[in-house]
């Protein structure tokens, strides 16, 4: 399939969407870059969402070298015009990096200004949280890493204060401060929720992530088109295809590309396998969360068995390494799309039948209804995406909206977006069960394609051009996640920058929301209902080998550490 | 002289007994659970090469969980209250092995015959869960400061229907020692009754033993460890081990109390080693089936079904003593 | 409680046949799941009579994993298997298909020295005639020779194989210094197929 674009779309923004752009480029499929002055940011931002109901997919900032800073908006106008995408351009000088913030205008951009500030020093003017996003708060600010280390602070304004812009004084006897994290069961990756309850009751909670920022962005740049999937793949282990897909959607965004048929299809196939096995998941770390060990084992026991299908299609468990920009790098034989289409159908069937019953547990029920409430208002101003949005009874899904390079056209496909109006974490696992049955209809049907049909799966890579930019949205298990990418402007090998913004993102930042008004036990349950994914939002990290001093560590050393008493003993 | 020199066999003999027991039905509701949720289990038989390595049973799993804490160094955090942090474990294990003493066992009355023993075995296993509340309290951790506050609220409602439903037995054969319970034949109204406190002592074992729905107590997602988060090493190997007996007891005195002659002679043995195997499949399953309730949830069902069943066999069983 | 019932039935149900299996016993049990796929993308195994150490794998490979090594006689290829990916990349881009990922998937060591955790293959190297310093595996010249002979006009084949036989020995350097003493150009047979 060609994916085309519509060529009237740069006279539609031209004179209804932004009348104020200097220079208006067409990107391939539907996106259109706009180069704005960047004091309009904010007024803009302000009536594309009044006027248009668009979306801000992202806000980030690329390093323009000697040129500056380009600001870059990514607003979503798929309500408005097919598939379209309007990406704003501002430069700034680097003299003076403080463009206008939008954060004040809708809240949902605060965590991405948040980390334009720890990745370029960009400071956005009126930002309302101005705190560090990834880094820890005591870092020194840029203009301060230079200077001499501040005296030590006297007195009872420890670091600790600067932890907890909780609006409650420390001294208060009656409420305790609860740190969720970095490391806590409940939660098995690494972020500190900082709750303040008084007896059981949360009065008021604040998030920190950036304990395992990991610099995927940047390894990206500088590993080159190819060799980046394996990376994007790694991004986060359970939504791994979501990535791998989003990737190579961005990649081939910015060509005129072509992938054949089959490799939709195939590609298609591994994303609902994908999310049908993270939901289950998902279905089972609550039930882990509300203490029923045996609902963690009936779904990740079905869930198992999803894994060793997706095994047996792809040759790996988690990363699945297939993913080539222009089609894909193995096939589905017919033998094994007829060997896997009944396991699918008998594991549809086992899930229809076990998954209501679970949901309609009256203990389950007793812990989740009412739980974590998320009104459309809020969803929409916080800028929920994925289930916990859908949950909110808002119907946005990007396989429908703005559908990634894979098959998804409801011609060919019949499937639904499912919401619910629960607006509560039961609302979150109706819409996950829901979805499952939903995804594992999609999987027999691209299964029977596979099974009946022969074709390339990739077609020859063609040579990325420059100056050109890319976005691959796609629906991953979470919610939208977001690939972009610009083309460097002499480098036909590297991109000059690639940013990620995932799901568990903006979702991350919707949790203190939620727990005001929870009880301690519920706490985990909400932090569980948004399918949170540090790895996602943290992205990568890099351990160097070699080197200098090797940091890693051999058997017999590892034993030795084990076995060294407190004093040092042996 | 006899019966003294007997008593004190008897009290050497169920040291073990007693211990085999715990750990015994700890294991069984490990193995039993993991069955249910499609596990293996600690393995009864090793398979493969594995056995010489890893010896041929698991059986002993739970005791080896315990022995290794023992081999570790116990951490005293510096916020501590120390003597009530270090003591509490001890007297936890302390009251719930001297509960061991006052409870029959087929063929070994030991303690049971003293006047008032219901109420001193009862009230030992009291005293040792009130230590595994005392001691993280102490402990200056907010996770063990909330586990223990939970406990706390827990206990008030789950003891309340555990004193209770002893008393409905209690009141219904009109005696309070363990031993005399046996040798009392009542009439189909007061077997009713009996079958009614046996049912709610059942769910007040669940409180007490922190059977799923409530285990809130040490709900780990939640709080972390609860009462033990700040435990390690001997003390918290001593706070199992406590939790090994109080398994054992309660089980012994269920039986002791609803089914009375099976601990009496030893020749009905067998008949109480299937009650408590029972017993204790019954605890898996509810185990098993259910998720945890929030501790405002657990008071609710308590205090809604558990405590008004006991005060209607209560009456009931007063109605029937005294009255008729 | 209608809802423990059925959940009880199906937990009861599965209590003779748990998910996990036995480790290592149960491996090679014929089961409906948890088997290992063929497909499976395990072990990497490189075909040494094929490779011929031309780095295209080394090229490609994301986790530089896969690393080259030259010394005075052998060129070493090698694959750390703490790095590798197992994305079979590798696999695709070979010229020569010496590489297979295979189904095997017991590649734990204890130790990242165990040369378990490797798989080098050793290729001769050339040393030049003239500098004396090594510049290509013996294999790889060979069989570029081959595939150039094959696939070249038959028109300029003879000199071409003229030409290549007079430079053998000589690294690429020292090939263009003595460019105009062995009378090699490297665009004279255009102007043989000119003519």
């Amino acid at each position: 399939m060609k994916f085309e674009s519509d060529p009237t779309l740069v006279d539609f923004v031209r004179t209804e969407v932004v009348p104020e752009g200097t220079s208006f480029r067409a990107l391939h499929e539907n996106r259109v870059a706009v180069r704005i002055n960047a004091e309009d940011a904010d007024r803009l931002a302000g009536r594309f969402m009044s006027r248009f109901n668009a979306r801000l997919i992202h806000e980030t900032a690329v390093d323009m070298e000697v040129e500056g800073f380009d600001m870059v908006y990514i607003y979503d106008f798929s309500k408005v015009k097919d598939r379209l995408v309007v990406v704003l351009e501002a430069r700034i000088s680097k003299d003076d990096p403080s463009p206008p913030s939008i954060a004040k205008i809708t809240w949902q951009a605060s965590w991405a200004e948040r980390e334009i500030h720890d990745l370029l020093g960009i400071s956005p003017r009126g930002t309302p949280d101005p705190r560090k996003q990834f880094l820890p708060y005591e870092w020194p600010n840029a203009a301060e890493s230079g200077a001499a280390p501040p005296p030590p602070e006297k007195g009872p304004s420890g670091p600790q204060e600067k932890w907890i812009p909780l609006g409650i004084a420390p001294n208060d006897a009656y409420a305790t401060l609860i740190p969720i994290g970095p490391y806590h069961p409940g939660v098995i990756e690494g972020q500190t929720v900082y709750v303040k309850v008084e007896g059981e009751t949360v009065v008021s909670a604040d998030i920190k992530t950036g304990f395992h920022h990991r610099g995927i962005q940047k390894l990206i740049e500088r590993r080159g088109y190819h060799k980046g999937v394996f990376a994007a793949e790694r991004v986060c282990g359970i939504c791994s295809a979501a990535h791998g897909l989003a990737y190579v959607t961005a990649c081939e965004n910015l060509y005129e590309a072509e992938v054949p048929d089959r490799a939709l299809y195939l590609r298609t196939l591994l994303l609902e396998l994908n999310r049908v096995h993270s939901h289950l998941l998902w279905i089972g770390v609550v039930a882990d969360v509300i203490g029923w060990k045996t609902g963690f084992h009936l779904s990740w026991g079905i869930r198992e068995r999803v894994m060793d299908i997706i095994e047996s299609i792809t040759g790996n468990r988690v990363n699945y390494g297939i993913w080539r920009i222009g089609g894909m790098s193995r096939d589905v034989s017919k033998e094994l799309a007829e060997r896997v289409l009944p396991a699918v159908k008998a594991l549809k069937a086992e899930m229809a039948q076990l998954l209501p019953e679970i949901a309609a547990h009256s203990v389950v029920k007793s812990r989740l209804v009412g739980v974590g409430p998320l009104s459309y208002a809020d969803a929409f101003d916080g800028g929920a995406v994925g289930p916990v949005a859908r949950a909110s009874n808002w119907r946005i899904d990007v396989r429908a909206d703005n559908p990634p390079h894979a098959m998804y056209d409801p011609k060919v496909i019949s499937w639904e977006v499912v919401t619910d109006e629960g607006c509560d974490t039961y609302g979150r696992t109706l819409v996950r069960v829901k979805e499952l049955l939903v995804s594992s209809e999609i999987i027999i049907q691209c299964l029977e394609y596979l099974a009946k049909t022969t074709g390339d799966i990739r077609l020859e890579p063609k040579v990325i051009p420059v100056n050109s930019e890319g976005i691959g949205l796609n629906e991953a298990p979470r919610g939208e996640l977001v690939h972009y990418v610009r083309a460097s402007e002499f480098n036909m090998n590297l991109p000059q920058a690639y940013r990620i913004r995932t799901p568990s993102y903006r979702n991350n930042a919707l949790i203190p929301k939620m727990l005001v008004g929870a009880n301690l036990a519920d706490v985990p349950v909400v932090m569980g209902s948004t399918d949170q994914c540090l790895a996602c939002t943290d992205r990568f990290e890099v351990i160097r080998e070699g080197g200098g001093a090797s940091q890693s560590m051999s058997w017999g050393e590892l034993v030795a550490l084990g076995r060294r008493g407190r004093f040092g003993r042996v | 002289m006899v019966d003294h020199v007997f008593t004190i066999l008897s009290i050497a003999l169920i040291i073990p007994i007693s211990l085999f027991l715990g750990v015994m039905y700890s294991f069984l509701i490990r193995k039993l659970s993991a069955r249910f949720q499609w596990r293996v289990g600690p393995i009864v038989r090793m398979y493969g090469d594995l056995a010489p390595v890893i010896g041929s049973t698991r059986i002993w799993q739970p005791l080896y969980d315990i022995l290794k804490l023992f081999g570790k160094d116990a951490l005293i955090p510096s916020t501590a209250h120390k003597r009530l942090f270090t003591w509490s474990p001890y007297l936890s294990l302390f009251f719930s092995f001297a509960a061991v003493l006052f409870i029959p066992f087929p063929g070994l009355p030991l303690l049971s015959g003293t006047p008032y023993s219901l109420i001193i075995a009862s009230y030992l296993l009291i005293a040792s869960i009130l230590f595994t509340i005392l001691g993280p309290a102490a402990s200056g951790s907010p996770w063990g400061a909330i586990g223990a506050r939970r406990e706390v609220e827990l206990f008030l409602v789950a003891e309340l229907s555990f004193v209770a439903s002893l008393f409905v037995v209690a009141v219904t054969k009109g005696t309070l020692v363990i031993s005399e319970l046996a040798g009392f034949v009542g009439s189909i109204p007061m077997m009713l009754v009996t079958a009614l406190a046996g049912i709610t002592m059942f769910a007040a074992m669940l409180g007490k033993l922190h059977i799923k729905p409530f285990d809130m107590p040490e709900a780990e997602c939640e709080i972390v460890a609860g009462p033990y988060t700040e435990y390690s090493g001997k003390l918290l190997g001593t706070y199992f081990l406590a939790k090994v007996f109080v398994l054992y007891n309660m089980v012994a005195l269920f039986i002791a109390v609803f089914l009375p002659p099976l601990s009496s002679s030893v020749l009905w043995l067998p008949l109480y080693v299937v009650a408590a195997l029972v017993l204790i499949f019954l605890l898996a399953v509810v185990h098993v089936l259910n998720p945890r309730y929030t501790i405002a949830k657990a008071l609710m069902w308590y205090t809604k079904i558990i405590v008004p069943l006991v005060i209607v066999g209560f009456i009931a069983a007063f109605f029937l003593r005294v009255v008729a | 409680m209608s809802t423990h019932i059925k959940i009880l039935k199906q937990v009861i149900q599965k209590y003779s046949s748990p998910m996990t299996l036995n480790y290592p016993s149960s491996i090679d049990k014929k089961r409906m799941y948890s088997q290992i796929p063929e497909g499976l993308r395990g072990f990497l195994e490189r075909d040494e009579e094929k490779c011929v150490g031309c780095r295209a794998c080394y090229m490609v490979c994301s986790g530089r994993a896969t690393k080259i090594f030259d010394t005075a006689d052998k060129r070493t290829v090698q694959v750390f298997h703490f790095r590798c990916t197992y994305c079979a990349h590798c696999e695709e881009c070979c010229p020569e298909d010496a590489i297979k990922l295979t189904s095997k998937f017991e590649l734990a060591v204890t130790d990242r020295n165990d040369p378990k955790a490797y798989v080098n293959t050793d290729l001769k190297m050339l040393s030049c005639k003239a500098c004396n310093k090594p510049y290509l595996p013996e294999k790889m010249q060979k069989r570029v020779f081959e595939r150039l002979s094959e696939k070249i006009n038959p028109k300029v084949k003879g000199v071409v194989v003229e030409d290549y036989h007079k430079t053998e020995g000589f690294c690429p350097e020292c090939k263009r210094v003595r460019g105009v003493l062995l009378d090699t150009h490297t665009k004279k047979h255009i102007w043989l197929e000119v003519v």
